[in-house]
C-alpha cells in the first residue's frame, strides 16, 4: 500500500472529478427521462415513435460504443464547422468531460425513459381528475400532482440508474478524462504496481455505490413518509 | 464532413469477423456465469451465516463497481501478484481472452444471483406449504415446486442481464482483444470516419439485442403457456 502514498491527492481529484461528471450527468439523465416519458405517454404518434427509437438504440447498443460515437463524432462535426469559417483550424473537440457526461446521460436517460413512464401510468387518475376539478391548470397538475405521487413509484428504480450512472463513469477514462481510472493509469506508470492502483480505484466506486444506496434509502423513506402502509 | 457509404460497405463484413468472438464471450460468460450464479443462490438461502454473508458481500463488491474496473483489476492487475504468477492458472490470467472471461462470469453472477433470489422469494408461501402437506422434503419442494415457478418469474430480468452482459463483452476491446468493437475502434484509427463506422456497429448490436429479446420472449411464452392469463 506504501506505493499509493504519494498519490492520494491525485485520486482525491480524480474522484471530484467522477462527483462533477455523475451530477451533471444525473442532471441531463432526469431530464431525458422526463422528456422522454412524457414523448411516450403524449398523444402524437411522432412524438411516440422518436422515444420509442431513443429507448430502442441506447438500451441495445455497448456503453463504450455511444461514448466513442459522441466524442469522435462531435469532435469530427465541431472541426468541420470550425474549418468553414477558419480553414487554419486543424482539430476541434468537445471536452471529455461534457462529451462524457452527454453520453453517458443519454443511455441511463433511455431507462429512466421507461422508469418515469412507468411511474406516470401508476398515478392514480383519480388524483389527476380531483385536480382538474380544484380547476388546476395542466402544468400545475403536472407539478403538484403528478411529479409527487411519481417520483415515489420511481425511485426505488432510479436508484438503480444511478448506480449505473456512477459506474459509467469510469468508461470516461478511455476518451481521457481525468478522473481515478485515469489517475491509476499514470500511477502505474511511475509505481509499476497495477494492481494496488486499481484496487483504490474499485474501493472509490465502492464507496460512491454505498453512498448511493444509503442516500435513495433515507430518501424513500421521506418520499414516504406522508403512507403509513411504507412504514 | 461527409457520409461514406462505400466505407460502409467495406468495414461491415471486417467487423463481422469479431462477431465470432462476441458471441463466444457472451455464450461461455453467459452459462459459467449462470452456474455461478446458482452456487451463490444456494449459499445464499441456506440459513447458514457462514455461507450466506461472503455471498452477500460477494455480490455487493461486485454490483458497487465498474466491470471496467474488474476487468482492468484480473488483467492488469493480478500479475502483480507472485502467487498469481507462480500457480497453475498463470496460462489463463496471461491472455486477455481468459481475464475477459473470468471478468465478464464473475459480474454477471453477482447480478444473475440477486435476480434469481428475487424469482425464489416470489414465489407464494401457500405453494411451499401445500408441498410440506404433501410430505415432500425440502430439497424436492426446491426441485419441483421453488425452481420451475422462480424460472419463470425471473426470466424477463435475466434476459434484460443477458443484454446487459452483451454489451459488456464491447469493453474487453480495453484489453487488446479484437471482438466487434475492437475491430471498430482500429477502423476509426486508420480511417478517421467514427459515423460510418460506429453507427454500422450500432446497427449489428441492436439487431443481436433483438435476437436476445426475442428468444427470450418466445422462452417466456412458452414456459407460461399452462398460466392462466388474468386478463
Amino acid at each position: 500500500m506504501e506505493a499509493v502514498t504519494g498519490w492520494w491527492d491525485d485520486f482525491f481529484w480524480g474522484s471530484l472529478v467522477v462527483v462533477g461528471v455523475f451530477v451533471v450527468a444525473l442532471v441531463m439523465t432526469v431530464l431525458f427521462g422526463l422528456i422522454g416519458s412524457a414523448a411516450k405517454l403524449s398523444k402524437s404518434r411522432t412524438a411516440q415513435r422518436i422515444a420509442g427509437a431513443y429507448t430502442i438504440v441506447f438500451r441495445g447498443t455497448p456503453e463504450i460504443l455511444v461514448l466513442l460515437l459522441f466524442y469522435f463524432g462531435s469532435a469530427i462535426a465541431l472541426t468541420a464547422i470550425a474549418q468553414v469559417f477558419d480553414p487554419e483550424v486543424k482539430f476541434v473537440d468537445i471536452p471529455p468531460f461534457w462529451a462524457g457526461s452527454f453520453a453517458i446521460a443519454l443511455i441511463v436517460g433511455s431507462y429512466a425513459t421507461e422508469t418515469f413512464r412507468g411511474a406516470f401510468l401508476g398515478v392514480d387518475p383519480g388524483q389527476v381528475e380531483a385536480a382538474r376539478a380544484l380547476g388546476l391548470s395542466n402544468l400545475k397538475t403536472f407539478i403538484y400532482v403528478r411529479i409527487p405521487a411519481m417520483w415515489r413509484l420511481a425511485l426505488p428504480p432510479f436508484g438503480n440508474h444511478m448506480l449505473s450512472l456512477i459506474k459509467d463513469t469510469a468508461l470516461i477514462s478511455i476518451i481521457g478524462l481525468e478522473e481515478t481510472l485515469f489517475v491509476a493509469e499514470q500511477a502505474i506508470g511511475t509505481t509499476g504496481k497495477p494492481f494496488t492502483m486499481f484496487i483504490v480505484v474499485g474501493a472509490i466506486y465502492l464507496g460512491f455505490s454505498t453512498i448511493i444506496t444509503l442516500s435513495v434509502m433515507v430518501l424513500e423513506r421521506y418520499a414516504n413518509r406522508h403512507l403509513e402502509v411504507a412504514r | 464532413m461527409s457520409f461514406d457509404f462505400a466505407l460502409i460497405v467495406d468495414s461491415i463484413p471486417k467487423m463481422l469477423m469479431g462477431i465470432g468472438l462476441t458471441l463466444e464471450l457472451l455464450f461461455l460468460s453467459g452459462i459459467l456465469g449462470l452456474t455461478l450464479a446458482i452456487v451463490l443462490l444456494l449459499m445464499r438461502i441456506s440459513g447458514r451465516w457462514y455461507l450466506a454473508a461472503p455471498t452477500m458481500v460477494y455480490i455487493y463488491i461486485f454490483r458497487g463497481t465498474p466491470i471496467l474496473v474488474q476487468i482492468f483489476i484480473i488483467y492488469h492487475g493480478l500479475p502483480q501478484l507472485d502467487f498469481v504468477r507462480e500457480s497453475i492458472f498463470w496460462p489463463i490470467f496471461r491472455e486477455p481472452y481468459g481475464c475477459a472471461i473470468i471478468a465478464l462470469t464473475l459480474n454477471t453472477g453477482a447480478y444473475v444471483s440477486e435476480i434469481l433470489r428475487g424469482g425464489v422469494l416470489g414465489v407464494g408461501r401457500d405453494l411451499k406449504e401445500a408441498g410440506a402437506a404433501l410430505g415432500l422434503s425440502v430439497r424436492h419442494r426446491f426441485m419441483y415446486i421453488t425452481a420451475p415457478i422462480a424460472i419463470r418469474l425471473c426470466l424477463p430480468a435475466y434476459s434484460n442481464d443477458v443484454i446487459s452482459l452483451m454489451k459488456s463483452t464491447a469493453l474487453v476491446s480495453t484489453i487488446t482483444l479484437l471482438d466487434m468493437m475492437g475491430i471498430a475502434r482500429t477502423i476509426v484509427a486508420e480511417t478517421y470516419a467514427p459515423y460510418e463506422v460506429f453507427i454500422s456497429l450500432m446497427f449489428i448490436y441492436l439487431i443481436l439485442t433483438w435476437i436476445i429479446q426475442r428468444t427470450f420472449g418466445w422462452t417466456e411464452k412458452r414456459l407460461s403457456r399452462h398460466v392462466r392469463s388474468e386478463a
